[in-house]
């Protein structure tokens, strides 16, 4: 039996009224005045006692060796490390950043997925006396930052790659690219190195120029691009894990592992990877993060800058190795993920 | 004059026209499409999308849906993964432990979809979430060096057929044997038609809906293990990263119906080879990464539509019955 008109109206009243109440309360209660911001300045790195660390782009293997140094720093001087999950999002990461803000977090350490998009959160948080950090890359609106050129990190692979071309090669071979068109970090890297190979070997052909950050995907574009054109000799990626898969589908199409007409080179520092350039194999390179100094950085930046550290003192900019076989700074890098 | 069995099967399956015309573009602007290699790294590369896809139809044809099999790939994966990188596992080990993994799932799933009767839609994507932060926390870090024996799963070759193509038909092969020629398959279509009538009629209604969570979370983990002895290194983030979508897509445009109560194996193999060459064609073409989208989203549409006329062409193309002779009037 249908209930009558003017009952589920009554009712529907009550709940929005009762809603619309909530919200006037809670908004009545929130702290907005600029003393009570100041309450929770921190005025020395005593007065930090958690960080917030919003990485998005949780699925990189590269998040699971940051947070990991991250978490034995913040243990080591007695900090509490919370992190989000933004899954990758843009406006999910902007919501839990708010959290943070609201929580009144004492510092947060922010990776922007769209940079231009977060100097609202920034200018937030530090009008709420909070210490924001800027996570590979500069805002406006910040305490100080964690830099690593995304560009430059590209930049280095392609001229090693250059190089290694003109004197294997004699400068004329293929090359495939898989790259990232999709987020800003992606498009960075991918024109760091893009422009160094093709500046530094002209007469190199470009047969390939794909979409690829994960293994499965880069195994099924390089096997389609050698159907075509068999005789590629290079495979440049944006991720080690794209490269990784190009370099399985080279194995997997007859191409020994240590041949020396052929190249193959990521970036991040994979693990995989990394042994492969270890083991001598054609994957020659890599343009690795430093894992360790990174996740030391997200604990010691926001630290120096309660301790009075200006942005200029505070920040660091983590140099992006190009690590080969023999340098030790590979090995350094494989016993990091131990 | 009745229609010629040919032109029934092409109205059945419209798929098979547009993936010959394809090919033939293909091959005729890159020049290199027809060949062996290409269509075995083709054949390669869909067989994990169709081992799951099979099951997935099986259980959308019966009226429900799994939308977590992208994550109980990863888990799979990571579980093979653990056991052939750590402990030197056997091949049979790691597939076993897959197995097991994708089995729970699959259980947590029927039991949540079937015995509490909870939505399918709902179920299987908190769990497409949550099986993902499980698998990243067992491994958050990249799984390399795996065993030889474990390398073997998805290495080797029968007959001149990667052995992840031979465990896809094999998959084919017994599922379409089961759905069309036992009472188990016909089940699955009846539970699909009308829960209600199926009931009525004895048809286990939970528990067949509930065997199929558990097939389909188990090919799930299996297919996630072969990707892994096939490219020897997991990473448990990116593994199987929006593989629901591509199921879902190839079951959908094979023609199995989201209602339930109707489609075929023979649909949902058109529809994973239908995939596997359209990004195959479009990466041999070196079309552009956004154009690429806009050209498998149109093909899609395309094929969304064919699937809708299908039946329709199949309704004008059947032979029709023969009119009652006149009764002869007794003089």
């Amino acid at each position: 039996m249908s209930q009558p008109a003017d009952l589920s109206r009554r009712r529907f009243l009550g709940w929005t009224g009762g809603a619309g109440a909530a919200v006037l309360l809670a908004a009545c209660s929130a702290p907005s005045s600029s003393s009570d911001a100041k309450d929770k300045v921190a005025k020395s790195s005593k007065d930090v006692d958690k960080i917030g660390f919003d990485y998005p782009f949780t699925f990189l293997p590269v998040y699971a060796g940051v947070t990991k140094f991250a978490k034995a720093r913040a243990k080591e001087v007695g900090v509490d490390l919370t992190q989000t999950s933004d899954n990758g999002r843009p406006d999910v990461q902007t919501s839990n950043l708010d959290t943070l803000i609201a929580q009144k977090v004492p510092a947060i350490v922010s990776f922007p997925m769209v940079f231009e998009a977060l100097e609202t959160q920034a200018a937030a948080a530090r009008s709420a006396g909070l210490i924001w950090v800027t996570y590979g890359g500069t805002l406006k609106n910040q305490s100080a930052s964690i830099t690593f050129s995304f560009e430059e990190g590209g930049r280095l692979l392609g001229e090693d790659a250059a190089t290694w071309a003109k004197e294997n090669l004699g400068g004329k071979g293929k090359i495939a690219f898989l790259v990232d068109d999709t987020i800003q970090l992606g498009r960075e890297r991918t024109k760091g190195m893009m422009d160094a190979f093709t500046k530094a070997a002209p007469d190199m052909e470009v047969v390939g120029r794909e979409q690829a950050i994960d293994p499965d995907t880069g195994l099924s574009k390089i096997k389609a691009i050698l159907a075509k054109h068999p005789d590629l000799n290079m495979v440049l990626g944006i991720t080690d894990g794209a490269a990784f898969g190009g370099y399985k589908a080279l194995v997997e199409a007859g191409r020994a592992e240590s041949d020396a007409k052929t190249y193959v080179g990521g970036q991040d520092g994979d693990l995989g990877s990394l042994e492969l350039i270890k083991k001598g194999t054609f994957y020659r390179a890599s343009a690795a993060l430093q894992l360790r100094d990174i996740g030391n950085a997200v604990i010691d930046v926001p630290l120096a800058v309660a301790d009075g550290k200006s942005d200029a003192d505070a920040s660091a900019d983590v140099p992006i190795a190009l690590v080969k076989q023999g340098d030790s700074l590979l090995d350094e890098i494989i016993s990091q993920y131990a | 004059m009745s229609t010629p069995q040919s032109v029934r099967q092409l109205a059945r399956y419209p798929l098979i026209p547009v993936i010959i015309v394809m090919a033939i573009a293909f091959e005729a602007s890159t020049g290199s499409f027809v060949g062996q290699q290409n269509l075995l790294g083709i054949a390669t590369d869909s067989a994990t999308l169709a081992i799951v896809a099979v099951p997935t139809a099986m259980l959308v044809i019966s009226g429900y849906l799994d939308l977590s099999v992208g994550s109980t790939y990863a888990l799979g994966a990571v579980a093979a993964g653990w056991l052939a990188s750590e402990h030197n596992g056997s091949m049979l080990g790691c597939v076993l432990l897959a197995l097991l993994a994708g089995v729970a799932v699959g259980a947590v799933n029927g039991l949540l979809c079937c015995g509490l009767g909870l939505s399918p839609f709902i179920v299987t994507l908190g769990t497409l979430t949550a099986v993902r932060g499980i698998a990243q926390q067992l491994a958050p870090l990249p799984q390399t060096g795996f065993s030889e024996s474990f390398a073997w799963l998805g290495g080797s070759k029968v007959a001149g057929l990667p052995s992840p193509v031979i465990i896809a038909i094999l998959v084919v092969l017994v599922a379409g044997f089961v759905l069309v020629a036992t009472p188990l398959g016909r089940h699955i279509y009846a539970i699909g038609v009308s829960r209600e009538a199926a009931y009525l009629s004895g048809v286990r209604v939970r528990m067949v809906p509930f065997g199929l969570f558990l097939l389909t979370g188990a090919l799930a983990a299996l297919a996630g293990a072969i990707k892994a002895s096939v490219l020897g290194a997991v990473q448990s983030g990116t593994a199987g990263l929006g593989f629901e979508l591509a199921v879902l897509t190839a079951v959908l445009v094979g023609g199995v119906a989201l209602a339930g109560g109707s489609g075929s194996l023979v649909g949902v193999v058109l529809g994973v080879a239908f995939l596997g060459i359209l990004q195959n064609g479009l990466t041999l073409l070196g079309v552009p990464t956004f154009w690429q989208q806009v050209a498998q989203g149109v093909a899609l549409i395309v094929a969304a539509g064919l699937a809708y006329l299908s039946p329709r062409l199949e309704a004008m193309t059947a032979p029709r019955p023969e009119a009652p002779k006149p009764v002869p009037v007794p003089a």
